[in-house]
C-alpha cells in the first residue's frame, strides 16, 4: 500500500516537504483560510524551528497579504503562544507552522480562529471546500495587507501562566528538560530569565536540526533525558515535541512514565479542585481515568479520537463544568487557558501537584491502581473494514458496544478499541484490562483483524 | 479598433501583470520555482522597486525559491542595475527583480537576470518558459530548503564605486554642481540623494524621493510627465535635472529652463565622454537616433544597431565587444565597464563630469550636437497586420535600404523611418528622423497614411 506524503484533512494540511507539501499547496491553503476568514483584523502567523518551517512561512505571508489581511509574524513560538497571541493581539486568526511530534521532514499548516480556538468540524469543512473550489480572494495593489514582527507575546504569554500558578513554589524543584530542540525552549529560557526558574535544558538549539524524533513517547524520554535524572539530582524530566502541546514525564529516578499518565495525573489534580466536573477525552484513554473521576464525583466524556472532536465536544458543554480535556498523548487542555492543548502549562500542573502532595513523582504515580495496555496496528484495506468492525462487534457481543469511532467494547475491568488510523491506511488495535494485560482478549482481537487484511 | 487590455502576460520576457486578480502570488511563486529550477541549487539575489505589492510578492518569490534549494539573498529596495550589478560580482546564480519598471503602480513583474546578472537571452528565457509551463519543478526535501540572508548596504555601495570609478569624482565635487532630482519615490530615492550630495559634492534639490510613498506622477520620465521637476528647475535655478523611473534603469535630463533633453541626445552626451576616453564601437537599436552616428563619426568610431530591447541592445554589445551603447528612444545607457545593464548613475556620473571637465554649461555641450527633427506616432495594433504594411513600405519606398530585424526600418540618404510592433504593448510604433522638420514631417505624414492602409 502506498505510503501517504500528505494529508489534507479537517486538522489542515500535513505532509512531508517536497513530495506531499510544496509552495502551491501551502499557498492555496493560505489563501484559501483568508477567504475564509470572516472577522476583520490581522492574522498571527508562527513556526517551529524546522528548515522548511521558512519556506512556507514565506508562502502563507504572501498569501495572506494578497488577501488584505496584515500579518503578524511571530517567528519561532509554540503553538500555545500562537494562540495565546490571537486574542492578546485582537487576530481574526491564526496559522501555526509546524508538524508538532512528526519527523523533521514532515512539516504542517493548522488553522485558528478569532479566539485561538481550533476550528469546529463544520468550520473546517468549509475552510476545506474553499481549499478545493479554489475560488480565492485578492485584493487591488493598493489595499494589499502590511507584515510586521511581534516579540512581546512570549512575555505576556509567561505573564498569564504566572498568575494562573504559583511560581515562587514551583521554581524550588529541579527540573530536567529535553526540548526536542523545539519551541519550549525559547519558553522555558525566559521563564529561567524572568521568573527565576532553573529549568536544566537539553537539545535546546533552535537551529532546524533535530536531536531526535519529536515525539512524547516513552522511547524518546528514555533515550536521553531519563539518565540525566538521578545524576543531576532532579525532581522530574519533562520532554516536549517541536511546537510544545505535548509533554512526557520521567521521575526522580529516571523512570519514563507511560504517556497515559499525563491526563491521569492531571485529572487527579485538576478535579480534586473541580470536583463533580467533567473530563473529555477520546475512545482510546485508560480507564483510570474513570476510575480518578469517580473519586471526585467527576465524569468523563468520551468522543472519537481526533482534536476536531474534542473541540466540538467542548462547545457542546458549558465551560463551567469542564475540569479538562486530553489526549493519551500527553496533550491536555485546561479551562485556564481557554482550552488549548499546552504542555508548558501541563508540565506546571504536574509540579504544582509534585509540590502539594510533597511527595516525590514516582510515589505519587506509584500510588494509582495498575492498568495494563496494549496497542498494536494492522495494514487494511478500507473496504473490508465495515465488515470486520461488524465480525467484532458479535464476536464480543457480551460486553457494552460504543460505534462512534470504529468499536469500542467495554467491560467491568476491560475494555478494547479499534479504530480506523486518520492519518495512515491502518486499523489502530488498543485494549486495557486492570491489574494484568489482557492478552488473550487481545489476540484474539488481533486474529480476527488480520483475517481481513 | 481599441487596445486590448493586458492585464497579465506570461511570456518570453517573464511575468508582468496587474496585482490582484490577474498577477497572483501563486503564479509569482510558481516562476520562480521554474527559475530556481533552471538556474538550480546556489545563491539567488532578490529585490524590488517600491511599489506598493513589492513586499507581498518578495515573500511569494522567496517561497518559490527556497523550495526549489536555492539560497535567497534578500537586498530589499534597490535600483536594478544595482541588483544585477550585486548579482555578476557575487558569484550568485541569477537574479530576480520585482519590478514593473515605468509601468503605472498596480502592475507589477519579474525581471530575471543570470548568472552574469544579464537578462536572460532569447533562448535561455524561451526554456525557462516551457519549464514554467511544464510545471515540474525541483522540490527539495526539508534538508535541501534553502535559507535566506539579508544584504542591505553593500549592493549600493558597490554600485557608486563602480560609476565613481570611471569619472574624475574630485572635479565634480570641486563644481558643486546644482542639482535637481525627480526620484518618483522609486528604488533609487535613497541611493541617488546619497550618489548625488555624499559623492558627487552636489547642492541637490529633490522632490519625490521617499521609497514609502506612492509615485507621484506617471512612472515614465517624459516631457508630459515631469512638470514638477521643470518647476522644481525653475525655482531653484539648478544647473542640470534628473528624473529616475521607479527601477532606476532610466535617466531623463532637463535644461535650467526647465525642457527636457531629448532622450537621443542625451545617449550622445554619455557616447561622446566614453569615446574621449576608451577606444570601442557602440551599440544602439533601430530606432536610436542617427546623432549617434554623428557623434561617433567624431571618434572615428563604428556604430552597430539591434532591435529593441535592452536584452538584444546587450547581446550585441556583447557580441561586438562595445564600450558603449544604449536605447536613446527610452533613456537607456548601457557601459559595460560598470555593466552591463541600463543604469541612470553612468548617465549622471558622465554627464556631470562632461561639465566639470569642459567647464561648459549643459545647454552648451547639448548646442554642440547635430541637430535632427524626430517625430513619431504609434497606432493600435491589429494583429496580422505588420506584414502587409511592411509590404506596404518597401513598394512606397522602393529606393531605400531595409533593415527587417525588427519591423521594417528604411534608411534614406538624407532621413530614416522605422515601423515596428512594441514588445510589451498592442501598438504599432512609427517613428521618423531627418536634418529637415520638412523631411520629417512630410515623411511621419506618408508613414502614417500607409499604417491607416
Amino acid at each position: 500500500m502506498p505510503v501517504s506524503t500528505l494529508r489534507i484533512s479537517h486538522v489542515g494540511l500535513r505532509g512531508i516537504v517536497g513530495s506531499g507539501i510544496n509552495p502551491e499547496r501551502v499557498m492555496e491553503f493560505a489563501s484559501a483560510f483568508a477567504t475564509f476568514l470572516h472577522e476583520s483584523g490581522p492574522v498571527v502567523i508562527g513556526r517551529d524551528p524546522r528548515r522548511s518551517g521558512v519556506m512556507i512561512r514565506e508562502g502563507v505571508t504572501a498569501a495572506l497579504l494578497a488577501s488584505g489581511r496584515d500579518v503578524i509574524d511571530l517567528d519561532v513560538v509554540s503553538t500555545p503562544v500562537i494562540q495565546h497571541a490571537i486574542r492578546q493581539l485582537k487576530a481574526a486568526g491564526g496559522i501555526s507552522i509546524g508538524a508538532s511530534h512528526n519527523a523533521a521532514e514532515w512539516n504542517a499548516l493548522r488553522f485558528f480562529g478569532p479566539q485561538g480556538t481550533y476550528l469546529s468540524t463544520p468550520e473546517a469543512g468549509e475552510l476545506l471546500d474553499i481549499y478545493h473550489l479554489r475560488h480565492f480572494h485578492f485584493v487591488p495593489w493598493n489595499e494589499l495587507g502590511q507584515r510586521r514582527e511581534d516579540h512581546t507575546v512570549l512575555d505576556s504569554y509567561l505573564d498569564e501562566l504566572s498568575r494562573v500558578f504559583d511560581f515562587e513554589q514551583l521554581r524550588q524543584f529541579r527540573v530536567v528538560v529535553d526540548c526536542s530542540n523545539g519551541t519550549s525552549s525559547l519558553i522555558l529560557q525566559r521563564l529561567n530569565e524572568l521568573y527565576g526558574f532553573s529549568f536544566i535544558l537539553i537539545n535546546a538549539t533552535t537551529d532546524g536540526t533535530f536531536a531526535h524524533e519529536p515525539s512524547t513517547s516513552a522511547k524518546a524520554v528514555n533515550m536521553q533525558l531519563a539518565p540525566l535524572i538521578a545524576p543531576l539530582k532532579a525532581d522530574a524530566g519533562f520532554l516536549f515535541d517541536a511546537d510544545s502541546d505535548r509533554v512526557a514525564i520521567a521521575t526522580e529516578t529516571g523512570e519514563a512514565i507511560s504517556e497515559e499518565m499525563v491526563l491521569a495525573l492531571a485529572t487527579d489534580h485538576l478535579m480534586a479542585r473541580a470536583p463533580g466536573k467533567k473530563l473529555i477525552t477520546n475512545l482510546s484513554t485508560t480507564s483510570l481515568l474513570d476510575e480518578i473521576a469517580k473519586s471526585h464525583n467527576g465524569e468523563v466524556i468520551r468522543v472519537p479520537v481526533g482534536r476536531n472532536s474534542a473541540s466540538d465536544a467542548l462547545s457542546a458543554y458549558p465551560a463551567e463544568e469542564i475540569a479538562l480535556a486530553g489526549e493519551g498523548t500527553g496533550a491536555v487542555m485546561m479551562p485556564q487557558f481557554r482550552f488549548v492543548y499546552d504542555g508548558i502549562a501541563t508540565m506546571l500542573t504536574l509540579l504544582e501537584m509534585r509540590a502539594s502532595r510533597e511527595k516525590p513523582l514516582g510515589d505519587i504515580v506509584a500510588a494509582y491502581p495498575k492498568y495494563c495496555m496494549l496497542k498494536s496496528e494492522v495494514p487494511l484495506s478500507r473496504q473490508r473494514i465495515p465488515q470486520m468492525l461488524t465480525t467484532l462487534e458479535e464476536r464480543f457481543s457480551g460486553g457494552r458496544p460504543n460505534t462512534l469511532d470504529g468499536l469500542r467494547v467495554d467491560w467491568p475491568d476491560k475494555w478494547f478499541h479499534v479504530r480506523v488510523s486518520q492519518t495512515e491506511p491502518i486499523v489502530r488495535i488498543i485494549a486495557e484490562q486492570k491489574d494484568t494485560p489482557p492478552e488473550s482478549m487481545f489476540n484474539e482481537i488481533l486474529d480476527t483483524v488480520r483475517t481481513y487484511a | 479598433m481599441a487596445a486590448r487590455e493586458h492585464l497579465l502576460k506570461i511570456g518570453v520576457s517573464g511575468i508582468r501583470g496587474v496585482v490582484g486578480e490577474f498577477l497572483t502570488p501563486h503564479m509569482a511563486c510558481e516562476f520562480a520555482q521554474a527559475f530556481g529550477t533552471y538556474t538550480g541549487r546556489g545563491r539567488v539575489v532578490l529585490g524590488r522597486d517600491t511599489r506598493a505589492s513589492g513586499a507581498m510578492l518578495e515573500h511569494a518569490v522567496t517561497c518559490g525559491l527556497l523550495s526549489t534549494g536555492c539560497d535567497v539573498v534578500q537586498v530589499g529596495v534597490l535600483p536594478t542595475p544595482t541588483i544585477q550589478m550585486y548579482v555578476a560580482a557575487t558569484g550568485a546564480r541569477g537574479g530576480i527583480a520585482l519590478t514593473a519598471s515605468h509601468n503605472p503602480p498596480e502592475y507589477n513583474a519579474l525581471k530575471l537576470f543570470n548568472e552574469q546578472g544579464q537578462f536572460f537571452n532569447q533562448f535561455e528565457r524561451s526554456e525557462l518558459i516551457d519549464l514554467y509551463h511544464q510545471g515540474d519543478f525541483t522540490a527539495e526535501p526539508n534538508s535541501g530548503i534553502g535559507s535566506i540572508s539579508v544584504e542591505r548596504s553593500t549592493p549600493a555601495r558597490m554600485h557608486i564605486e563602480r560609476v565613481l570609478g570611471c569619472v574624475n569624482q574630485k572635479r565634480i565635487r570641486k563644481k558643486n554642481f546644482r542639482v535637481a532630482l525627480d526620484g518618483v519615490n522609486g528604488a533609487g530615492s535613497i541611493m541617488s540623494p546619497r550618489f548625488l550630495t555624499e559623492e558627487l559634492g552636489c547642492e541637490l534639490h529633490a522632490i519625490s524621493i521617499d521609497p514609502t510613498k506612492p509615485f507621484p506622477r506617471e512612472a515614465e520620465p517624459r516631457p508630459d510627465t515631469l512638470g514638477d521637476l521643470a518647476e522644481l528647475m525653475r525655482t531653484t535655478g539648478a544647473d542640470i535635472g534628473f528624473a529616475q523611473d521607479p527601477d532606476g534603469d532610466r535617466l531623463a535630463i532637463a535644461l535650467p529652463d526647465g525642457t527636457l533633453i531629448d532622450n537621443d541626445d542625451v545617449l550622445a552626451l554619455v557616447v561622446d565622454a566614453v569615446l574621449s576616453r576608451m577606444a570601442g564601437d557602440v551599440v544602439v537599436n533601430l530606432t536610436t537616433s542617427s546623432v549617434i552616428d554623428e557623434v561617433a563619426a567624431w571618434h572615428d568610431r563604428k556604430v552597430y544597431r539591434s532591435a529593441v530591447g535592452e536584452a538584444n541592445v546587450v547581446e550585441r554589445m556583447l557580441a561586438v565587444n562595445a564600450v558603449i551603447g544604449g536605447e536613446g528612444s527610452n533613456g537607456g545607457i548601457i557601459f559595460p565597464t560598470v555593466h552591463y545593464c541600463r543604469d541612470s548613475y553612468t548617465g549622471m556620473a558622465f554627464i556631470l563630469d562632461m561639465m566639470a571637465e569642459t567647464g561648459k554649461t549643459l545647454p552648451q555641450l547639448v548646442e554642440r550636437l547635430p541637430k535632427f527633427t524626430r517625430l513619431g506616432v504609434k497606432m493600435a495594433f491589429q494583429n496580422g497586420k505588420l506584414g502587409s504594411i511592411i509590404q506596404g513600405f518597401e513598394q512606397r519606398f522602393p529606393n531605400a535600404t531595409t533593415d527587417r530585424s525588427d519591423g521594417l526600418k528604411l534608411n534614406f540618404d538624407d532621413a530614416w523611418l522605422h515601423v515596428r510592433a512594441s514588445n510589451t504593448e498592442p501598438i504599432l510604433r512609427l517613428a521618423v528622423e531627418s536634418r529637415s522638420p520638412e523631411r520629417a514631417q512630410q515623411l511621419l505624414e506618408t508613414g502614417t497614411d500607409i499604417l491607416k492602409g
